[in-house]
């Protein structure tokens, strides 16, 4: 109960850094936290903000559901495949590491400025962290167990299935939530570069036409998205781990 | 050997009518070796080990660490192939499987699985019905004291029971071999002397096959009907010797038994020679009498 009360007096104090720096700006440059309140109800109530978030949250769901559905099984595979798995490791690294708003001008090029180049252009942020977690899961498997399960005569499926697999899952989610949070800025760089929409889209324009107030807002409800998203992978990531917890 | 013969359960071929039973286990000159990655030297983990273990007997493996006990058992299971020689279990190559449980001095009880679950997954090779495997994992579990934790996770559980646990797993397909490898070696000494008598009380319930691995002279004549000693570097069979104290030993204090007293002795005296002669240890080429 205390943890609530602390981080009630850290919000505090972020609204008082946020206040001082409005006061010493000037509104045209850094909106108070009042006048971004009435811009956000403003925004809300007109029906922009959730038009805006319905077109980014398609985009971002499809993407990252998409990067999901491929990584996972990718990551899987790459483990048990053993030699083949390693022998792809240090391309798929390199791929890690690369950052992947350096693909976004091949995108537009292949698939235009539309939906399909944003949902793209998420699922290419999204994939990779998924993609190597899945993968150092299964590489993690614990060789005791896997032994302990070879002595009671189960075989390779069997052993994927009741040791690898379920000791890969905490990677898996780690990497999902890696995945979920990259995803997200993607689908801001997306909305940005391509045909400007969705919650991206109202930054940029009211970044470029100096409403503050309005891009202020804007930037809280991302920062809302985000804590909802990964809190909402960290629930998930509890009841896949309750033997951990009891 | 002048126990009465165990009902057979298992698919092997009956004893002979012969006076002396079919050896169940029989090693004959096998080697072992093992090669560690970047350029370390090969280690002999056993050579020329030639072995034979009857029915119903409890033989201990004996000896300093690097002797390859742990290695033998993996030999014995079938988890692992020999270099050369011939492990014959039942007469045949031995195949992992519901026929030995095997029992691991780190219990290796699956984390994200209930206790049942973990006796459960043992039984999985068995044959029975999803049914007939949770009763005959209640039945074990009750048998080592662990029914009311049946539904908890290992996590859950002190070291103590952990073992109590992975022992349920082990008996619970009711094999012809149990293959123990330093079972009671991470518990505490107090749990680990009702263990002991734990495992002597199952064991004359079902009289099974047990090779027993440990370093502990005490433990090693305590359970054993035959003492393997066995030496390091490389992993061999020095000495084989029956232990004829009568059973069952919990009713009794065997430790206070003059042959007890003079195999403890005797045994004390070989394992020092050992490690103090080995190259290897610690404690190689201390004084003879510190």
């Amino acid at each position: 109960m205390t943890i609530a009360i602390e981080r009630l007096l850290i919000l505090a104090g972020i609204l008082a850094v946020w206040w001082a720096a409005a006061f010493h700006y000037g509104p045209t440059v850094v909106p108070d936290p009042p006048a971004t309140l009435a811009a956000g109800r403003r925004l809300a109530a007109d029906g922009t903000l959730l038009a805006a978030l319905g077109d980014s949250a398609l985009v971002y769901l499809s993407g990252y559901l998409a990067a999901a559905a491929a990584a996972v099984p990718l990551g899987l595979a790459m483990g048990a495949a053993g030699r083949l798995g390693k022998a792809f490791e240090p391309y798929v690294y390199a791929l890690a590491a690369t950052p992947r708003v350096a693909f976004v001008p091949l995108v537009i090029v292949l698939l235009g400025l539309g939906v399909e180049a944003k949902v793209f252009i998420v699922f290419l942020g999204a994939i990779m962290p998924i993609l190597v977690n899945t993968y150092a899961g299964v590489l993690a498997a614990d060789d005791e167990l896997v032994e302990m399960a070879r002595s009671t005569g189960a075989g390779k499926l069997r052993i994927f299935l009741h040791i690898v697999l379920p000791g890969a899952l905490p990677f898996v989610v780690a990497g999902l939530r890696l995945g979920a949070t990259i995803g997200l800025i993607n689908t801001v760089v997306a909305e940005l570069y391509t045909a400007v929409q969705g919650l991206g889209g109202l930054l940029a324009l009211y970044g470029n036409t100096f409403r503050m107030a309005e891009y202020f807002a804007i930037v809280i409800t991302l920062a809302f998205a985000g804590v909802a998203v990964t809190e909402g992978l960290r629930l998930v990531e509890q009841r896949f781990a309750r033997w951990r917890t009891r | 050997m002048n126990r009465p013969e165990p009902a057979p359960s298992g698919a092997f071929p009956a004893a002979p009518p012969a006076e002396k039973p079919m050896p169940i286990i029989e090693l004959a000159g096998v080697s072992k070796r093992f090669e560690p990655p970047r350029g370390a030297p090969a280690v002999d983990a056993l050579r020329d080990v030639t072995l034979s273990i009857d029915q119903g007997s409890f033989v201990v493996l004996l000896g300093p660490s690097g002797c390859g006990k742990t290695t033998l058992l993996r030999l014995v299971d079938g988890l692992l192939p020999p270099d050369s020689g011939s492990v014959r279990v039942f007469g045949r190559a031995p195949v992992p499987g519901p026929g030995m449980g095997f029992v691991f001095q780190s219990f290796r009880l699956v984390p994200w699985s209930t206790v049942r679950g973990n006796v459960e997954f043992a039984l999985a090779g068995t044959g029975l019905d999803r049914a007939a495997r949770r009763e005959r994992a209640e039945h074990y579990l009750e048998l080592v004291g662990l029914a009311r934790f049946a539904s908890a996770y290992p996590g859950e559980l002190s070291g103590g029971m952990k073992q109590r646990a992975a022992l349920a797993r082990a008996l619970a397909p009711e094999p012809e071999i149990l293959l123990m490898d330093e079972p009671f070696a991470s518990i505490d000494a107090q749990t680990r002397e009702l263990m002991q008598a734990e495992l002597m009380r199952l064991w004359a319930l079902r009289r099974s096959v047990v090779l027993f691995v440990t370093h502990s002279v005490d433990e090693a004549i305590l359970l054993a009907d035959r003492v393997v000693l066995m030496g390091p570097r490389p992993g061999r069979i020095l000495e084989a010797i029956e232990v004829e104290l009568p059973r069952p030993r919990w009713r009794y204090d065997v430790r206070a038994e003059p042959r007890f007293i003079e195999l403890r002795a005797y045994l004390w005296n070989r394992i020092r020679e050992l490690v103090l002669s080995d190259e290897n240890s610690d404690f190689f080429g201390r004084s003879r009498d510190f």
